[in-house]
């Protein structure tokens, strides 16, 4: 088992090596482009980013030496190329970004450290369900939450400010895991009363998507934001679907949401304005549909090639460092760099669902599902929000967009993915 | 567990394709139309950073050029001829778009369009930038004196050659400066163009093709040609001396301008400008002859400029209207609601001078490459044609008479027949727009113009042979000079 161990951390040398020259190479190209001469902090670029990757690579070598080989590199390569955008974008976001990066990566080696078993995890489920719950709501709390750009989904605490939102999916996909694999058999079809006994007895099968609907609606209006809600609740029916095989709850769990939706759509302004501008931007061009059009403007003049990395001008594209960095993708690398980044997340929901499919435990696996359809649903729900495939909502394109919270919670969830793999991989060998 | 695990892989996948699917619709199958959506301010720096042809007049006056920056947008437009040409260059602006013959022919201009004159193969490789150099039929020896004669009186005059459609002169006033609206610092653009905006003068609007007036007394050209085409026995009919029409279905009088009496038969009804005879005639017409007749001469059509933002003229909506209504009376003298651009009534004095044959207005003459070929010359075309050419000289030897010792006596060039016709549009109590369209030499014509001054004190028949003539006379004079 060994040698095969060996075998993988060798691709993923292999692979990690060739993301550092696709970055290296993009950094030096938007630099000609945007100002025909090399990037002044060429050097000490390099050694950082080689510096972080080579480290994240080492603690995998020590800590889960049987985990996937590719997970890494592909987040390694989103993030460079990510990085890229962000210092062509926006010089003072760039230099933040690495340091996230690095916060990012140290979170990824500590997570490694401390997390030596998937199912110790488990333990401490309910904490897990209070500090989930806690941190996804405690942006509404007055003094300390913040809205940016209408969504109150920030908190300030002196000189930082932080998205808990982030942090709180991941601890809340280790709950929904954990209380699935107990409750599982008890919320799956096979156990449901024949006949109708009562209403009740009913409800306790209904009773825990209700009440996720009920915090993803909570989401939805107080802390203005669709595409969190979405992810959420996306979330939850996914796990309970994957550990109960019952369908119902996915066209339930479907229905409410459309329903929570039109609901919102018609009581706030905020959730219509949203629809309206998906549905008819060029009504709005200059106003409300001025985003998604500089969007999709920016994509559609980047065509099949793209205008050449440094050589477009996505910075009207409002946001483009964040959640609309997809566009400025888009712009400067064309359907070609667009495709790219769309099969590098197909590749790693592959590759987390292989994970899942693998993993030896009902918890492992139902975790790895939850890990895996997080990083998919919110890859699609911002990607489909620029393309105008979906209403365009605020979250971040994993590992890509600028964001320190976003990229903190990411390389925590590489790294419980990693060692799902690798506990599995010890347990067959 | 195993089972969901692969459905949800199938379901992502159905996500992630349908993603796919929608970007190649965005990137690849609508990439050409975002790229040039003119919402989409891309296309303006695009513009900018290329080098642009210039705009020049017929007699080689540069009218805009673009010169070398050192900022990012690389190029400044300037434009030497300022506030006299904005009404047909435009601006060529980075926050605002583009305007007039920038807008137009800008595709020439930035050599998107010049490069079908590649002549070789050689020239493909060839990396050297083609733009394309666009000359205008504007003559600036005819634009200078019709702006001189206007003055400071707020108005428009379009001067053309009826025999093309070339536009030889097209004014307005007041107008604005171009180049604070092509700068660089887009803050101070904006602030400009705002102030431009809200100005109550509105110096934004090309006033010569953009902007609409009631006629008054020059619509009687059209009155005319319809009583010469529809009901030729009209054309020998005596109407009575009166100092005002009794109309139909009313109380109201109509009356002949400061209360003096006129009649007789159709040239002297013209000649004079009986209001009267004329209301009477176009109750004789009836709605639909004097209505069709309108929309030969390009009512209820805006003109084909080759620049955008002409101005449809209007006949008012009939359809309410009793057979004898008064407003048709009114209608016929180019009162009640009929409203007409400057360009327009041009049009209508090209028409009678061409035969009966209006020919599509144009400012652009040719547009050749860097090398001095041309790429593209402007082919005159007939626009309408509302008389035959026996109705033409018909009406024109009726506007001979009105220059010789009728109401345009002021537009008489010596040596040179002209034909005319007078227009005072009253406003309000005391005020009125004056007009006049006229054409020269009457035999002959190569000029066809239209004169508005607008808000003039006194309301008289004479007010527009007063104002507007001069600077008509003024105007086919330098035309009929200028080389």
């Amino acid at each position: 088992m060994i040698g095969v161990r060996g075998a993988a951390r060798r691709t993923e040398l292999g692979l990690v090596v060739l993301a550092i020259i696709i970055t290296a190479s993009a950094y030096i190209l938007a630099s000609l482009g945007r100002t025909a001469s090399l990037p002044a902090n060429l050097v000490p670029f390099l050694l950082v980013i080689i510096g972080l990757i080579a480290l994240a690579h080492i603690a995998v070598r020590r800590l889960a030496p049987g985990a996937d080989s590719v997970l890494l590199p592909i987040a390694g390569l989103l993030n460079g190329v990510g990085y890229v955008f962000i210092a062509r974008l926006d010089r003072d976001l760039a230099g933040l970004q690495a340091v996230w990066t690095a916060v990012g990566v140290a979170a990824f080696l500590a997570t490694l450290a401390v997390v030596r078993r998937p199912r110790d995890l488990e333990r401490y489920r309910y904490t897990f369900a209070l500090v989930g719950v806690g941190l996804l709501l405690v942006p509404l709390l007055p003094g300390i939450g913040r809205t940016v750009n209408g969504a109150r989904l920030w908190i300030r605490l002196g000189p930082l400010t932080f998205q808990p939102g982030e942090i709180a999916k991941i601890i809340l996909a280790i709950f929904f895991a954990s209380y699935l694999v107990e409750k599982r058999a008890l919320l799956s079809r096979r156990s449901l009363p024949e006949g109708a006994r009562s209403f009740l007895a009913r409800l306790r099968y209904f009773g825990p998507i209700l009440l996720a609907w009920g915090a993803s609606l909570v989401v939805l209006v107080a802390e203005r934001d669709l595409g969190s809600s979405l992810l959420f609740f996306g979330l939850f029916v996914t796990m309970l679907w994957v550990a109960t095989g019952w369908a119902v709850y996915v066209a339930l769990g479907a229905g409410m949401f459309t329903l929570g939706a039109a609901m919102s759509w018609s009581a706030f302004s905020h959730v219509k304005q949203r629809i309206d501008v998906w549905i008819d931007p060029w009504s709005r061009a200059s106003t409300q549909g001025f985003q998604v059009l500089q969007a999709i403007f920016g994509m559609g003049t980047g065509g099949m090639a793209g205008t050449g990395l440094g050589l477009g001008d996505p910075t009207r594209i409002p946001a483009a460092a964040t959640d609309l960095i997809f566009a400025a993708i888009g712009e400067e690398l064309g359907l070609l760099g667009t495709t790219a980044i769309v099969a590098a997340f197909v590749t790693t929901v592959a590759v987390g669902l292989r994970i899942a499919m693998r993993a030896r435990n009902d918890f492992e696996k139902l975790l790895a599902v939850g890990l895996t359809t997080i990083l998919g649903l919110q890859a699609f729900i911002i990607i489909g929000g620029v393309t105008r495939l979906l209403p365009l909502t605020g979250i971040t394109l994993p590992f890509v967009s600028y964001g320190g919270s976003s990229l903190v919670a990411n390389y925590i969830l590489l790294a419980l993915l990693l060692r799902i793999s690798d506990s599995s991989t010890r347990a067959a060998a | 567990m195993d089972r969901q695990i692969k459905t949800l892989a199938v379901g992502m996948m159905v996500l992630f394709t349908s993603v796919f699917l929608k970007l190649n619709q965005v990137q690849v199958v609508q990439a050409n139309d975002l790229a040039n959506d003119p919402r989409n301010s891309r296309v303006a720096t695009r513009d900018f950073a290329r080098p642009r042809g210039a705009i020049q007049t017929a007699d080689g006056l540069v009218l805009a050029q673009s010169t070398p920056t050192d900022d990012q947008l690389k190029r400044l437009r300037q434009y030497p001829g300022g506030q006299l040409y904005a009404g047909i260059t435009g601006y060529f602006s980075f926050t605002y778009g583009a305007s007039g013959v920038e807008r137009a022919y800008t595709d020439f201009l930035s050599g998107r369009k010049a490069s079908t004159s590649l002549k070789g193969l050689g020239d493909v490789f060839n990396d050297k930038e083609q733009t394309g150099n666009v000359t205008l039929t504007i003559k600036n020896a005819v634009q200078q004196v019709a702006a001189q004669q206007l003055g400071n009186r707020r108005g428009a005059v379009v001067a053309l050659d009826p025999t093309t459609g070339g536009i030889l002169a097209m004014v307005n006033f007041p107008s604005f400066d171009p180049n604070p609206l092509a700068a660089h610092d887009q803050k101070a653009v904006q602030a400009a163009y705002k102030q431009l905006a809200a100005d109550p003068a509105k110096p934004l609007l090309a006033r010569a093709y953009g902007e609409i007036y009631a006629p008054g007394s020059t619509f009687k050209v059209v009155t005319t040609s319809a009583a010469l085409e529809r009901k030729p026995e009209l054309a020998t009919k005596t109407y009575p001396v009166l100092k005002q029409l009794d109309l139909p279905h009313t109380t109201s009088d109509l009356p002949n301008f400061g209360g003096s009496s006129c009649g007789g038969q159709l040239p002297q009804l013209l000649k004079v400008s009986c209001n009267t005879g004329f209301a009477q005639i176009g109750l004789d017409l009836g709605i639909d002859a004097l209505k069709s007749e309108a929309q030969d001469f390009g009512f209820a059509s805006a003109p084909p400029l080759d620049i955008p933002g002409a101005a449809r003229s209007r006949f008012p909506d009939t359809t309410d209207w009793l057979r004898d209504d008064p407003r048709l009376a009114q209608s016929a003298i180019g009162q009640n609601d009929v409203v007409a651009s400057p360009l327009q009534m041009a049009l209508i004095a090209s028409a009678i001078a061409n035969k009966g044959v209006a020919m599509k207005p144009h400012v652009m003459g040719e547009i050749r490459d860097n090398e001095g070929d041309v790429v593209r010359r402007y082919l005159p075309s007939s626009w309408r044609k509302p008389v035959t050419p026996e109705v033409a000289a018909a009406v024109t030897q009726m506007m001979i008479g009105v220059v010789n010792g009728g109401t345009a006596t002021g537009i008489a060039v010596p040596g040179v027949q002209v034909a005319a016709k007078t227009g005072t549009a009253q406003t309000t109590g005391k005020n009125a727009h004056a007009w006049i369209i006229g054409f020269a030499p009457a035999d002959a014509p190569k000029i066809a113009v239209a004169v508005i001054v607008e808000s003039q004190p006194g309301v008289s028949e004479a007010t527009g042979g007063r104002v507007a003539a001069p600077i008509a006379r003024a105007v086919i004079q330098a035309a009929l000079g200028a080389p």
